[in-house]
């Protein structure tokens, strides 16, 4: 009887000290990754990011969990149980890389309801009361004509890479280039491929396409395309294009060993995989009870020709060029978007 | 019946004739410019499919709910594990196939054994191998791109006679299939278990071993097309063999092979693997948008099953 009122007095004291400490610390505080999909090279890097930097912060007491659970087939119905498992385990704050930007709507409220802190990042949800953080796509499709338009005054035909069709990092980055070839319209997209952001895929639609095809100038991507486009390229007798790269580490060895043959330029754009980390960070600082607006902008990762070989010696065979946050970094973008 | 009319009621035929219009459609484009260059992509992207496509035709052929899921998951796991295994040196090429066929070997035995001695249906079966098998390759690769040893890459890319190699490795294996299905007991016995497997035991046929050699069969197929296509595209990469679930099925669909199982032939194969390629070409050549061209895809791929199917009722 003692032991169980010792027991219930404690507890009860516990809950009453916790809303007091929790304003003020994060460190008995539990966050979730919650992902879609790991089957290729960025999201094996995503993964690596947020278990080194996430390690860390457990570690050092930031944090009291940071736990990555990753859903094996993709699909949202699946995601969504995967929350609701998550509310169910108490997690205090689900870091979300979304399969879908509207289907987890219900799943979402159901965590926000119950008082959890959802912060969703690259694939983002549209529930208003999540965070997310998004990269501007556009710009990143519209940067690669600005940048050719530099090398190439005079243009020419462009090919085109698309991504997965019917998601909407592929719609964004897409409509920014277009929007680029209005902006300088001396280039014209001479033809369309879908790549589904992988090399092995790229190479065939490329191949595919290529004989029906005009003298190219350029191509344009959308990452995870560039070394695939070059080997479908190589394989015919074609004056090598501009390929604009994806921040694959084969992609950048490509271009390093074409830039060291024959002084090949280009350059190379994508989002980092370590935004994981900047989503942890801000998840972090929202539930150490930050002012937070609910829509932030992550910049993207450009490499040039003169920081190509650093970007390269810091990306892992395999990998892509990352860069891993800390929560400094984290605070910058928070303020910054104020 | 004159030799023309006989040849029309080949099952095969219907997948080689859209083959044929979808090239010319897409040549006439160009202006004649790109032949060359569009029949060598098209032999090239075609043999792999072909390959795959022959393993998963022999299963088919074994009868109703007979199917090999775990296709992508064995190339992927064949392709980055040769290749870590090779580690870019030509010495090791031999080593390399030998591990690749292992692996088939092994994924074969995995499938056949849930089938046999769980009583699990073979799409249960060979989708929950494939999920082990995937997750093998996520932890033995974590991303990595390992490059071909240079003699393999130069083989994979180049040509002889104007023909790919790999086309050529392609029909070597076509052949040998051929010769399996045709001339020897054990393609009779699997058209029998296809069409009827109690009267197949009835008849004394060895029933398991069959499909365990059949099963077996599959899976090195998919992890030989795994290995050539990792050395082909400069390495092997997690999502290399997606595309391949849906396209082995496919082409053995268009080919003319009865889905409900006992009939299959290995030109149509061919004829399929070509197809698939050249659409994929001939609408992208035409500018369409993804939406249509999904669209179209599926249309023209309904339509060539009908004539072919349609036809074969006929003739019957």
């Amino acid at each position: 009887m003692t032991i169980r009122k010792m027991l219930l007095a404690s507890a009860a004291v516990a809950c009453a000290a916790m809303p007091v400490s929790a304003v003020a610390e994060t460190s008995a505080k539990k966050i979730a990754l919650s992902n879609n999909y790991a089957g290729n090279s960025w999201r094996q890097a995503m993964l690596t990011s947020w278990e080194k930097v996430t390690g860390e912060a457990v570690k050092a007491g930031i944090v009291a969990a940071a736990d990555p659970f990753t859903t094996a087939e993709n699909q949202a119905t699946e995601q969504a149980a995967q929350i609701q498992n998550m509310i169910l385990q108490g997690y205090d704050a689900i870091v979300l890389n979304a399969a879908s930007p509207t289907a987890l709507n219900g799943a979402v409220k159901e965590a926000c309801d119950a008082g959890i802190t959802v912060v969703s990042f690259d694939g983002i949800v549209t529930e208003p009361c999540a965070w997310r953080i998004a990269v501007d796509f556009k710009e990143m499709g519209r940067s690669q004509v600005e940048y050719l338009s530099k090398k190439i005054p005079d243009g020419g035909n462009l090919l085109e890479i698309r991504g997965l069709a019917g998601v909407f990092v592929d719609d964004e980055i897409s409509a920014g280039i277009h929007e680029g070839v209005k902006q300088f319209p001396q280039f014209k997209v001479a033809g369309s491929v879908h790549g589904d952001w992988a090399q092995d895929v790229a190479q065939k639609a490329v191949a595919g396409i290529l004989p029906s095809l005009p003298d190219l100038v350029g191509v344009v991507t959308q990452g995870g395309d560039g070394y695939g486009a070059a080997q479908a390229i190589a394989a015919t007798d074609r004056k090598m294009p501009i390929i604009v790269m994806g921040n694959r580490e084969d992609e950048l060895k490509w271009w390093k060993e074409q830039k060291d043959a024959k002084s090949y330029e280009t350059m190379s754009v994508s989002i980092a995989p370590g935004v994981s980390t900047l989503a942890f960070w801000v998840a972090q600082q929202i539930l150490d009870g930050k002012e937070v607006k609910k829509d932030l902008v992550v910049p993207f990762l450009r490499i040039d020709q003169d920081n190509l070989e650093t970007n390269l010696a810091n990306t892992q065979a395999g990998g892509v060029a990352n860069v891993e946050y800390t929560q400094d970094d984290a605070i910058k973008v928070i303020e910054a978007a104020k | 019946m004159s030799p023309v009319l006989r040849l029309f009621g080949k099952p095969w035929i219907w997948s080689w004739l859209a083959a044929f219009v979808v090239w010319f459609l897409t040549v006439t484009v160009s202006l004649g410019g790109g032949t060359l260059g569009l029949s060598q992509a098209a032999l090239t992207f075609a043999a792999f499919s072909i390959i795959v496509g022959i393993g998963q035709m022999f299963v088919i052929t074994l009868g109703p709910g007979n199917i090999d899921l775990s296709v992508p998951a064995t190339m992927t796991l064949a392709g980055t594990v040769a290749l870590k295994l090779m580690n870019v040196e030509n010495g090791m090429i031999l080593p390399g196939v030998l591990v690749a066929i292992v692996i088939g070997l092994v994924v074969g035995l995995c499938n056949y054994s849930l089938i046999k001695a769980l009583r699990i249906p073979p799409i249960i079966a060979t989708l929950s191998v494939s999920f082990i098998v995937q997750s093998a390759a996520i932890w033995t690769n974590r991303g990595l791109r390992i490059k071909p040893p240079s003699l393999l890459a130069d083989f994979t890319t180049s040509n002889t006679f104007g023909i790919p190699n790999v086309a050529i490795v392609a029909l070597l294996i076509s052949i040998f299939a051929w010769f399996l299905l045709e001339k020897t007991i054990y393609g009779r016995w699997i058209s029998a278990i296809g069409q009827s497997m109690p009267a197949a035991r009835m008849a004394g046929i060895p029933v398991d071993g069959t499909r365990l050699v059949t099963y077996l069969f599959c899976a090195v197929l998919a992890s030989v097309a795994g290995y050539l296509l990792a050395c082909f595209s400069g390495g092997a990469a997690l999502n290399m063999g997606s595309e391949y679930l849906l396209m082995s099925i496919a082409v053995v669909v268009i080919g003319g092979t009865a889905v409900a199982g006992g009939d299959s032939n290995v030109p149509g194969i061919w004829g399929a693997s070509l197809f698939m390629f050249l659409v994929v070409s001939m609408l992208n050549t035409y500018g369409l948008g993804a939406g249509i061209r999904l669209i179209m895809t599926g249309l023209i791929i309904i339509s060539v099953i009908m004539l072919a199917g349609g036809r074969r009722a006929g003739m019957r």
